[in-house]
């Protein structure tokens, strides 16, 4: 194979050649505002909407990777194609990264033949990347029966997960101390199935009942989210919890209302993004010119009026 | 950011590498200090441990879509791991990653594991900016390949 045109990516996509994915992830990552970063997902896009997304958040060293690698396993062996995505912290100082979680997950990867691929954050806040959106649609595309996005895992922060994934699991364990307040701040809203990993270790069924009571406070909607615990060490829990994880699956297939609000979410993202992108030439433009500027500053024309005027004369 | 450290070409799109010990010998510290020292340097490290196979590496490398494959070997093995890495690279068609080589080889070696197209095969105590200087090059000739198709 030489090098990948975009008719070989979109076909290969669409005939789950990994070559062509990984191409395409590449693509859709490095030149996500090109022609041919649109033409993939366009093309790609109707061949989407069979898989499910399994997000999976929680803080640093919780046991996220690792029990990816498990969930892998178990859903291979039952017949389902799995695919994965983990994402990691850029470098603020260099822009580099340092794509770790393949290692907690690499022996069931490699037994499983399960596609993974790690996205460094490139400085994009809410525990995304955002080239992840794109990269889902290739993995759905290409034939995965489950997606699951590993997110950078920096605890309340990582609330953005919700609106990617159809199903959004929780991880948290023993031994998180004062910092499981500042944690659950963030997260209790956005889970629907709460997993307490570590069941081995002394204080986890502390935590479990903390945040079974923490739930039990919380506004019920139609989906009761459960609380399960696990043991990633020995694989004891997780039948239950996959069986939740497929609940939830029918849940959100029986509900089309939340696709729609999925759709919704990512549409007005793209919107905001489309309008910074067309103005933002005129913008800087506007912003680079001294004369304008000057002249602003010297009739003490306030930041709101000026911009106003600015929006009225591009758009 | 340090001016320089991302030129043009890596901005916003880093040098993506896959840093990988083939086999099963576990004690080596040195290539976690090197996939800092990549990351610093601006590039995305995929770091991995070990990848016992020179299959799971060459499958690694296609799954993650690298620019550059770092391999690592201090037990003389590389004239057979090595040249499997990259004669199962030409059994899948895949031209457009490179392959660069360290550890302790000989440098009788040297021309063969190049011929192979495996290049760099520097020794321990080698100044990491010369590695990453090296490292960028092959990054700069496989994007202009994979932009260009030459
Ligand atoms: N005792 C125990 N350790 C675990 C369990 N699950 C994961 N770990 C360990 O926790 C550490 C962090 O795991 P990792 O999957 O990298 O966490 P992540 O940062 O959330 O992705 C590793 O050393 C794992 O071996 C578990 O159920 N019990
Ligand atoms: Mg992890």
């Amino acid at each position: 194979m030489k090098v990948l045109k975009i008719e070989e990516i979109v076909q290969g996509i669409l005939d789950g050649n990994r070559r062509a994915v990984s191409r395409g992830i590449s693509v859709v990552e490095n030149d996500y505002d090109t022609a041919a970063a649109r033409r993939i997902i366009r093309e790609i896009f109707p061949h989407t909407g069979h898989a499910q997304i399994v997000g999976i958040t929680g803080p640093p060293g919780i046991g996220k990777s690792t029990m990816i690698g498990n969930l892998s396993a178990t859903l291979s062996k039952k017949g389902f194609r799995i695919s994965v995505v983990a994402i990691d912290a850029s470098s603020p100082f260099s822009g580099g990264s340092l794509l770790g979680n393949r290692i907690r997950m690499q022996e069931s990867l490699s037994k499983y033949g399960v596609y993974m691929r790690s996205l460094a954050n490139r400085g994009l806040n809410g525990g995304l990347s955002r080239s992840v959106w794109d990269t889902v649609k290739i993995l759905d595309a290409s034939g995965s029966d489950y997606i699951i996005v590993e997110t950078v895992g920096a605890g309340q922060a990582d609330l953005d997960i919700v609106n990617l994934a159809d199903t959004v699991i929780v991880v948290l364990g023993p031994g998180l101390g004062d910092e499981i307040q500042a944690i659950k701040a963030g997260i209790m809203e956005i889970g629907h199935v709460f997993v307490i990993n570590k069941m081995d270790r002394q204080g986890a069924f502390i935590a479990m009942k903390d945040i079974e009571e923490t739930l039990a406070m919380s506004p019920k909607g139609e989906w009761k989210p459960p609380v399960i615990g696990v043991n990633s060490l020995n694989g004891e829990g997780y039948e239950a919890f996959i069986e939740k994880i497929q609940e939830h699956r029918s849940f959100v297939k029986s509900h089309s209302d939340l696709t729609m609000r999925k759709f919704r979410t990512e549409l007005q993202r793209t919107i905001l993004e489309e309008l910074r992108r067309r103005f933002e030439s005129d913008i800087s433009h506007f912003l680079s010119d001294n004369e304008e500027i000057k002249q602003l500053v010297r009739d003490k024309i306030d930041p709101y009026s000026a911009a106003e005027k600015l929006v009225k004369k591009i758009a | 950011m340090d001016p320089g450290k991302n030129q043009s070409l890596f901005k916003d799109k880093p040098i993506k590498i896959l840093l990988a010990k083939p086999g099963i010998d576990g004690h080596d510290r040195g290539i976690l200090v090197l996939a800092k020292a990549f990351r610093d340097a601006g590039m995305e490290v995929i770091y991995v441990g070990l990848l016992p196979t020179p299959e799971e590496v060459v499958d690694t490398a296609i799954n993650e879509d690298v620019d550059v494959v770092a391999l690592s070997l201090l037990n003389g093995a590389h004239m057979t791991v090595f040249k499997k890495v990259a004669d199962l690279m030409r059994e899948k068609g895949v031209r457009d990653i490179a392959i660069v080589g360290g550890g302790t080889i000989p440098d009788a070696d040297k021309p063969k594991l190049e011929k192979l197209g495996i290049t760099g095969n520097y020794g321990p105590g080698t100044p990491i900016a010369e590695i990453i200087n090296h490292i960028t090059e092959r990054a700069a000739e496989i994007r202009k390949l994979k932009a260009t198709g030459e």
